[in-house]
């Protein structure tokens, strides 16, 4: 199937490109390697500084995608291999993960996960919450197909039992697809930082330490618990600290670039811890408040009005306290110097953000820079453009940003990307009529 | 008088729980319950997300089923999905204005937080009184309008001629007005640019060989935009030199200005060593490859003092001519501080420079970087609260640093450069002209923070770069692209669909008493035609206000979608009783 553009990636960056560009009455692959689309926002609390609930400003896009009729999405596939062809157009090929159920039969009515017995860590709510070995991703997802996890399955057969429709596929093997595109969007989004880069905060061994997507899902309308309670214990925490440049702006940890949403992240789970349980005290320990974006300092200062502790220091160690609590070793910069012993019963490490796929994994050429991220080399004015002639990147594929200027990128890239094809379209008339001209010279 | 569907009005209503949002103040099952008994209802279900795939589905196939012909959804505000749903009816092969969006949201569970009976009560009647609307609406069809292939680019900075040249690459055609007498706005100002130390005037050369080359761009410089005119798709703009332009949508790229320090903020304008970093950058490009001097004086030591004109408190710092403060961060002003710094330092390592902030904010790609680098050659950096800022002597700076647990510590300066923010610029015509929004911060206000950041809630308006908050070049580049995205498929369409809901005249009724014309605002959307004597309306122009329903006294006037009768139903579904 030939296509205008291949997105790669259907977080909100692939998921505004590929909108705009099927706005544009171009013709669009979305090619996506988790089972739903909505990448890393959907699975948010609210956003920052709006305080909009992530679901509900991203739903509205996710189904324009799913139903528009010049995009074509394909979840649960990776993109295997991008080859360039002559004319500057590229072939692709996508490899389609068994979801172990036959997509066509399928009817979404979630019998199976009902009766699997088996139940497993649910990693998109960051292991707080566990969900069935066959379950469909989350209540929102799209499209509605259930994921069977084979390393876990027993294959008791309940679920195939149940179906009303017979469409588990125990057997089923990744299918290959071939596709061709005009041009190529990476969209491929962040991951956190490593939670145990650091081993003295004691990330993924204290169980009241944890990362700032968890914090999202504690706070989420439909997350884990529900309510914010503490992973150890269930507590409903009274003492809840953040410590920012947990992941960034460390050179030790291969990471010396700031990673810009952190701040305004912390700063917006705190205001909404501070209206789950209005009475817990909350401390933010940070270097710089980067509240840098269109509203972002009237919300820190908002925060600071609500009583949320700001405190200039360096978090040097974390370490078990008593009772599930949790010690911070804090080198306060402001005041005293003495180094201070705090106590939190739950503690959020503000990690930041690293390139989620590495785009160097395919021969194709597409650079990246030291930072891991995709190499800009036309920016300032063309920020879109890659290393590689009708490749283009958009959104923290390119560097960490937070969501408006994920968009403001994404529409941009969609622009780059008409405009490339648009000049494809010329230059091979021009061919064409310059190779029939010379032909046809003295006829 | 309305022409309903000949068929049964059978409604479907669905309430959505919003994960939560509704759901854990309301009782969804009980409004659901409640609502199934209410006349003309013939399905009533609640559901975890209505805005999700399998919600949507589910309310198609109850229409295809049969189920139901009119669609309430109670849920969150219509600004967020009333579009949404719509398009679910269309799918559905349905009317899509046979839809009524009620929020139970913003309007119950989140201002009733305490009060479940309440909440759910008001969410009942809300619901009721959508019902009792959509019973008697009417299939409206939206207006299509044709569009003008041209699009008018206001502002000639580089995010201007970006949008510019943006959209001549759709094949589109494009005026690009400039106040002044040339093209490139701050651009010309600035020596290199961070993070990558390109030539300033290399990338805005490559910008103008760019337009010129470009035959779709027409350039009008000195020219401001004095009148207009029209609607998306069909604007009209009166230029300075009284020529007037047609245009389908319009992009302002109107950039920005420096804040300029008040009369003696830190002894500005008293004391002849105090400038502004724009000033700086100015002399030191101008006087390129010389050590560094100020009025014939060599200098040997600097305090940059961050925040001027930003992250301003009330009561702390003066107002502006407008009275308000400039509470935000102005986003450049840090990085672009330390770019010149460095400079500073690489031409003349031994110079003292000491950098007073109250947060660092290298916040981009390559940012971090520039702070390290200064922070490597021997800045000082000193931290000072918008409480204490630093005090300026006759040759030394005093600042109470917070890093020095909070000791006044005095640094000798021959140079104070004040980091000044940047601040809308003088867009007050075109706002009033055009009507458009304007944030707190008055830069202009974009249609969503998050999703529509280039767009303007007034239809065919779109916004790149600065005129819409602080941003720096790439930002505004990107900002440029989105913008020209955004109308590249606005104007791809042979046409521009456009809201129904306009003012519609029974002629029978009409007296042409003409106190419908003295009551609009938009010029031209109702007139009286000297035929017939009866007032018409101009659909494309008409905004849907109602102004001109209210005075009409023989209720000649309705709006489409949203009739006297209507309302007056709801009115009463809301006042009635609850029972359940």
């Amino acid at each position: 199937m030939k296509y205008d553009t291949l997105v790669i990636g259907a977080g909100i960056a692939g998921l505004q490109a590929a909108l705009d560009l099927a706005e544009q009455g171009r013709q669009v692959v979305v090619v996506e390697k988790n089972a739903s689309i909505g990448g890393r926002m959907i699975s948010l609390s609210k956003v920052f500084p709006t305080l909009d609930c992530a679901s509900c400003i991203t739903t509205p896009r996710m189904a324009s995608v799913a139903h528009h009729p010049n995009i074509k999405t394909y979840t649960y596939t990776e993109v295997k291999q991008v080859v360039a062809q002559p004319d500057g157009s590229y072939k692709a090929v996508l490899k389609k993960k068994p979801r172990f159920i036959d997509e066509d039969k399928c009817i979404g009515c979630k019998r199976c996960e009902e009766v699997c017995p088996v139940y497993i860590k649910d990693h998109l709510e960051h292991d707080l919450g566990a969900k069935k070995a066959i379950s469909i991703p989350f209540t929102n997802a799209i499209p509605q197909y259930p994921v069977l996890e084979p390393e876990s399955c027993t294959l008791c057969g309940s679920c195939a039992n149940v179906c009303p429709v017979d469409c588990i596929d125990y057997a089923q093997e990744a299918t290959e697809i071939d596709i061709e595109a005009g041009a190529v969007l990476v969209a491929t989004g962040y991951e956190l930082t490593p939670f145990n880069a650091k081993p003295q905060y004691g990330g993924g061994i204290l169980p009241n330490v944890i990362t700032s997507l968890q914090g999202e899902r504690l706070l989420a309308p439909h997350g884990p618990y529900g309510r914010v309670l503490r992973p150890s214990d269930g507590k409903i925490p009274d003492s809840i600290a953040f410590v920012q440049c947990a992941g960034s702006r460390d050179a030790s940890l291969g990471v010396g670039y700031c990673s810009r949403v952190c701040c305004m992240y912390a700063i917006k789970q705190a205001i909404l811890l501070s209206g789950s349980l209005p009475t817990a005290d909350i401390t933010i320990y940070y270097m710089d408040i980067r509240a840098f974006g269109k509203g972002y300092e009237a919300f820190y200062q908002n925060a600071k009005d609500m009583g949320i502790n700001f405190v200039k220091a360096k978090v040097g160690r974390i370490r078990a306290g008593v009772d599930g609590n949790v010690l911070l070793r804090v080198e306060r910069q402001e005041d005293n110097a003495q180094p201070e012993e705090m106590n939190h019963d739950l503690v959020i490490l503000s990690l930041g953000m690293k390139p989620e796929w590495n785009p160097t994994s395919l021969a194709w050429d597409v650079e990246t820079s030291e930072d891991g991220f995709v190499k800009s080399p036309c920016a300032p004015m063309d920020p879109a453009a890659t290393t590689r002639d009708g490749v283009f990147a958009c959104g923290t594929a390119t560097g960490p940003k937070d969501i408006v200027d994920t968009v403001m990128e994404a529409g941009n890239a969609a622009m780059s990307i008409g405009n490339h094809l648009d000049r494809a379209v010329q230059l091979a008339t021009r061919n064409t009529t310059h190779a029939t001209a010379q032909a046809g010279g003295h006829a | 008088m309305s022409e309903r569907s000949s068929e049964k009005a059978k409604i479907g209503v669905y309430i959505c729980h919003c994960g939560g949002n509704i759901s854990d103040t309301i009782d969804v099952k009980r409004v659901a319950a409640a609502l199934a008994e209410y006349p003309n209802v013939e399905i009533s279900r609640e559901y975890p997300f209505m805005c999700s795939d399998a919600g949507q589905k589910m309310v198609i196939e109850d229409i295809q089923n049969g189920r139901n012909n009119r669609v309430v959804i109670a849920a969150c505000s219509p600004m967020l999905h009333e579009l949404t749903f719509r398009k679910t009816l269309e799918r559905a092969d349905l009317n899509p204005y046979l839809y009524e969006h009620v929020n139970i949201r913003e309007q119950a569970s989140w201002v009733h937080k305490g009060d479940h009976e309440g909440a759910t009560d008001k969410a009942i009647r809300l619901a009721r009184a959508g019902i009792e609307k959509i019973l008697r609406q009417d299939e409206l069809e939206s207006i299509h309008v044709d569009a003008t292939k041209h699009v008018l680019v206001i502002g000639g900075g580089p995010a201007g001629i970006k949008a510019a040249l943006d959209s001549a690459g759709k094949g589109l055609r494009v005026t690009l007005v400039e106040k002044s007498g040339r093209l490139g706005g701050h651009l010309h100002d600035l020596d290199t640019i961070y993070p990558s130390g390109e030539k300033a005037s290399k990338i805005l050369g490559q910008l103008l060989d760019r337009i010129k080359a470009t035959p779709l761009i027409t350039v009008a410089l000195n020219t401001t935009v004095t009148g207009w005119d029209g609607f998306v798709g069909n604007f009209s703009a009166t230029l300075s030199d009284n020529t007037v332009l047609k245009a389908g949508a319009v992009i302002l790229s109107t950039g920005y200005d420096h804040v300029i320090p008040a009369e003696g903020e830190y002894e500005y304008g008293k004391d002849a060593r105090v400038v502004t970093l724009p000033k700086l950058i100015e002399h030191m490009k101008a006087h390129a490859g010389e050590p560094l001097s100020w009025n014939g004086k060599s200098i040997r030591s600097l305090a940059f003092i961050h925040c001027v004109g930003s992250r301003q408190k009330e009561g702390i710092h003066a107002p502006q001519a407008d009275g308000k403060v400039n509470d935000y961060c102005s986003r450049v002003c840090c990085t672009a501080a330390l770019h010149t710094i460095n400079a500073i330092k690489d031409a003349q390592p031994d110079l003292n420079i000491y950098d007073c902030y109250r947060d660092i904010r290298t916040y981009g790609r390559g940012h971090e970087e520039i702070y390290q680098r200064a922070s490597k050659s021997g800045v000082v950096f000193l931290r000072f609260t918008e409480e204490a800022e630093p005090r300026i002597l006759p040759d030394s700076v005093v600042v109470k640093d917070v890093l020095t647990w909070n000791q006044e510590v005095e640094v000798p300066a021959d140079l104070v450069v004040l980091v000044t923010g940047v601040k809308q610029g003088a867009v007050e015509k075109l706002v009033s002209m055009m009507k458009l929004p304007v944030s707190a911060d008055r830069f202009l206000q974009e249609a969503h923070p998050k999703l529509r950041p280039v767009e303007v809630a007034n239809n065919g308006f779109y916004l790149a770069g600065n005129c819409q908050a602080p941003m720096d070049l790439v930002e505004s580049a990107a900002a440029a692209g989105a913008a020209s995205s955004k109308i590249a498929a606005l104007l791809s369409k042979d046409y521009i669909p456009l809201d129904p809901y306009v003012a519609r005249v029974d002629a029978q009724k009409c007296t042409g008493c003409e106190a419908c014309l003295a009551e609009c605002s938009y010029t031209g959307a109702i007139f009286r035609n000297p035929a017939t004597k009866k007032a018409e309306v101009n659909a494309a122009l008409c905004k849907g206000c109602g102004a001109c329903v209210a005075v009409c006294e023989p209720r000649a006037l309705d709006l489409a979608g949203w009739s006297l009768d209507q309302m007056e139903a709801m009115v009463d579904a809301m006042a009635g009783e609850v029972l359940s």
